[in-house]
C-alpha cells in the first residue's frame, strides 16, 4: 500500500488552473521530489496534502484512508517545513518549539525531552533561550525543520527547503535530508534546484504549469535520454544531442565548427525535453 | 482542548513580553477619558440620577476592556499574514473551534487588565460600586463578544488599511454611541437606532446596572447572549474556511 496516493488532483485560483488533474503515489520510506519552475503547482500540491487548502477536486489517500483537511489522525503523522520560516519572531527558540509540541498534543516531560532532542539534532541547544528574530537565516531554517520533527512525524513535507540559503547551509540541509531517508521517514520535497532533486530523491515528479510531465527515478529519467549530452552553441542558440557514451558524443562533436560541450545528462535536460523550456525560477 | 491551550500559550507568552505596553495602554486610555469627560464636565454634574464620574466609570470599563479584547484582531492578523504562523495551527491536528476559543480566552485575559485598573481606581476613590458575580458574568460576555469580533475582522480583512477602516467606521462610532459617555436615551432619536445595533450598548448598560446595583434588564442580557453566540458562530464559520 502506498503511503500517499494522489488521484486526479485539480485546483483553480479564480481563472488560473494551478493543478490540472495530477496523480502520483509515494511509497513508505521513499523520498519524492516535486521538481518544477515557479508556478508549476508544487506548493499548491503540498498545501492540499497537508490540509492547508480545503477546496480542491480529486482525492488524496494516506495509507489507503481518504484524507480530508480536518483528519486529526492523518495530520498527526505529518510534519511540514514551509517555504517561509513561519516562526513567531517574538518567541524564543524554546517557546516556538513548545508551541508546536502543544499543538501536536505533547506535554510535560515528554515535550521537554523531545525539545532537547530536536535542539541537539539541529545543533541549537545553546540558542534555546534566544528570540527567533535574532537568529541567522540558516538557523531559522534549522529551527523550522527541528520544529517539524518535534512530534516525530512519519511523513515530512519540505517545501523549497533550501531557497535563499548560502551553499554551506544548503549542503548541511541536504545531509540532513539524507539522514531522514536512512531513518526510514517518507519525505516529499518540492524544489526547483535540479541537483537537489537529483541528489536527494528516490523518485522525481517533474511538474510544469499544473501538470506532471515526467515521473521516475533520477537515473531512469536521465537514462531515457541517454547518458551524455553534446551541447552545440550555434548563433541561433544551444542545440543538444544525446548519446549513450562519452566517446560517441565526442566523435559527433568533431563534426561541428561551433563551440561544443560534452557533459552528463541532468534532470534539466529531461525537463527541456518534455516541455521545450528550461526551468526558470 | 490541547489546541486551545497551545493557542493561548503563544498569546500569553507574547502578552508577558509586552506587559508594559499593555498595562500602560490600559491605564492611559481610561485616564484620558476620565480627565476629558469625567473631571472636565465636573464631579457635581449628575447623569441618570448619579454623579457623572460614577456614571462614567462603568462605561470606561466597557470601552477600555473592549479595546483590549478587540485588539486580538491586530495580533491574529499579524500572525496570519506577516508571520504566517496561522499555517502552523491549520496543519496541526486540532479543530478550528480550538483556535477560536484560544484567541477568545486571550482577548478575555487582555480585557481584564483595564478592568482591574479601573476597579482599583473606583475602590480608592470610594465610588461605592457593587462588584457582584453578575458584574463578572456581564463582563465575561462583553469580552467574549469583542474578542470574537476582533477574530472575525482579522480573518476577513486582507490588510492593515482594511483593519484601520473598520476601526474608523465601526469601532470608533460604537465607542461614542453606546451609552458609554451619556445615556443612549439622551441622544437624538435618529441616532439611537445606531446605538441599539451596537453590542457595546447592551454590555455597557448591563455592566453599569450591575455596578450601580440597579435592576438588570433581562432583554439586554438576552441580547448580549444572542450577539455573543452569533459572533461565536461567525468566528467558527470564518475559521473553518481559512486556508493557508
Amino acid at each position: 500500500m502506498s503511503e500517499i496516493e494522489v488521484v486526479d488532483l485539480k485546483k483553480n485560483f479564480g481563472n488560473i488552473e494551478a493543478l490540472k488533474g495530477i496523480s502520483f503515489s509515494v511509497g513508505r520510506g521513499e523520498t519524492l521530489a516535486l521538481l518544477g519552475p515557479n508556478g508549476a503547482g508544487k506548493t499548491t500540491t503540498i498545501k492540499i496534502l497537508t490540509g492547508l487548502i480545503l477546496k480542491y477536486e480529486g482525492r488524496v489517500f494516506y495509507r489507503g484512508r481518504l484524507f480530508y483537511p480536518y483528519d486529526r489522525r492523518i495530520k498527526s503523522l505529518i510534519g511540514m517545513v514551509p517555504q517561509h520560516n513561519n516562526l513567531d519572531k517574538e518567541l524564543t527558540v524554546y517557546q516556538n518549539l513548545k508551541l508546536h509540541g502543544l499543538l501536536f498534543g505533547l506535554s510535560g516531560k515528554d515535550l521537554e525531552i523531545r525539545i532537547d532532542a530536536v535542539l541537539d539534532m539541529a545543533g541549537m541547544r545553546e540558542h534555546k533561550a534566544r528570540k527567533a528574530d535574532y537568529l541567522s537565516g540558516g538557523m531559522k531554517r534549522r529551527l523550522v525543520i527541528a520544529r517539524a520533527l518535534l512530534h516525530e512525524p512519519e511523513i515530512l513535507f519540505l517545501d523549497e527547503p533550501t531557497v535563499g540559503l548560502d551553499p554551506a547551509v544548503r549542503r548541511s540541509l541536504w545531509d540532513f535530508v539524507v539522514r531522514l531517508r536512512t531513518e526510514g521517514k517518507t519525505v516529499i520535497l518540492t524544489t526547483h534546484y535540479i541537483e537537489e532533486a537529483d541528489m536527494l530523491s528516490d523518485r522525481v515528479v517533474i511538474m510544469d504549469r499544473g501538470r506532471i510531465v515526467a515521473e521516475g527515478s533520477p537515473k531512469e529519467l536521465k537514462g531515457s535520454l541517454g547518458r551524455f549530452v553534446l551541447e552545440v552553441h550555434t548563433p541561433q542558440g544551444i542545440k543538444e544531442e544525446f548519446f549513450s557514451s562519452r566517446e560517441e558524443a565526442i566523435a559527433m562533436a568533431k563534426e561541428f565548427s561551433f563551440p561544443v560541450r560534452v557533459r552528463e545528462v541532468n534532470l534539466e535536460d529531461v525537463f527541456l525535453r518534455y516541455t521545450g523550456r528550461r526551468i526558470e525560477v | 482542548m490541547k489546541g486551545v491551550l497551545a493557542v493561548y500559550y503563544r498569546e500569553i507568552v507574547n502578552f508577558k513580553n509586552r506587559w508594559l505596553k499593555v498595562w500602560s495602554a490600559s491605564i492611559i486610555y481610561p485616564i484620558l477619558f476620565l480627565l476629558a469627560f469625567g473631571y472636565g464636565i465636573g464631579r457635581e454634574a449628575k447623569v441618570a440620577g448619579v454623579g457623572y464620574v460614577r456614571f462614567l466609570i462603568p462605561g470606561l470599563i466597557a470601552i477600555s476592556s473592549m479595546n483590549q479584547a478587540y485588539g486580538v484582531s491586530l495580533e491574529v492578523h499579524i500572525s496570519r499574514y506577516y508571520y504566517r504562523l496561522f499555517d502552523e495551527y491549520l496543519i496541526a491536528p486540532i479543530a478550528r473551534w480550538e483556535i477560536v476559543v484560544g484567541e477568545m480566552l486571550y482577548g478575555i485575559t487582555k480585557g481584564l487588565v483595564p478592568t482591574a485598573v479601573l476597579l482599583g481606581y473606583s475602590l480608592v476613590s470610594k465610588l461605592g460600586y457593587n462588584v457582584t458575580p453578575s458584574f463578572f458574568m456581564f463582563l465575561l460576555l462583553h469580552l467574549c463578544c469583542f474578542s470574537l469580533l476582533g477574530f472575525i475582522v482579522a480573518m476577513v480583512v486582507r490588510s492593515h488599511a482594511d483593519q484601520a477602516a473598520f476601526s474608523t467606521f465601526v469601532m470608533t462610532p460604537m465607542l461614542f454611541l453606546s451609552d458609554t459617555f451619556y445615556p443612549i436615551e439622551k441622544m437624538p432619536f435618529f441616532v439611537r437606532p445606531l446605538g441599539y445595533i451596537s453590542p457595546l450598548t447592551y454590555s455597557t448598560k448591563l455592566i453599569r446596572a450591575s455596578l450601580l446595583g440597579y435592576e438588570v434588564s433581562k432583554a439586554y442580557s438576552v441580547m448580549l447572549v444572542v450577539i455573543t453566540l452569533l459572533l461565536f458562530w461567525g468566528a467558527l464559520w470564518v475559521a473553518r474556511r481559512a486556508e493557508g
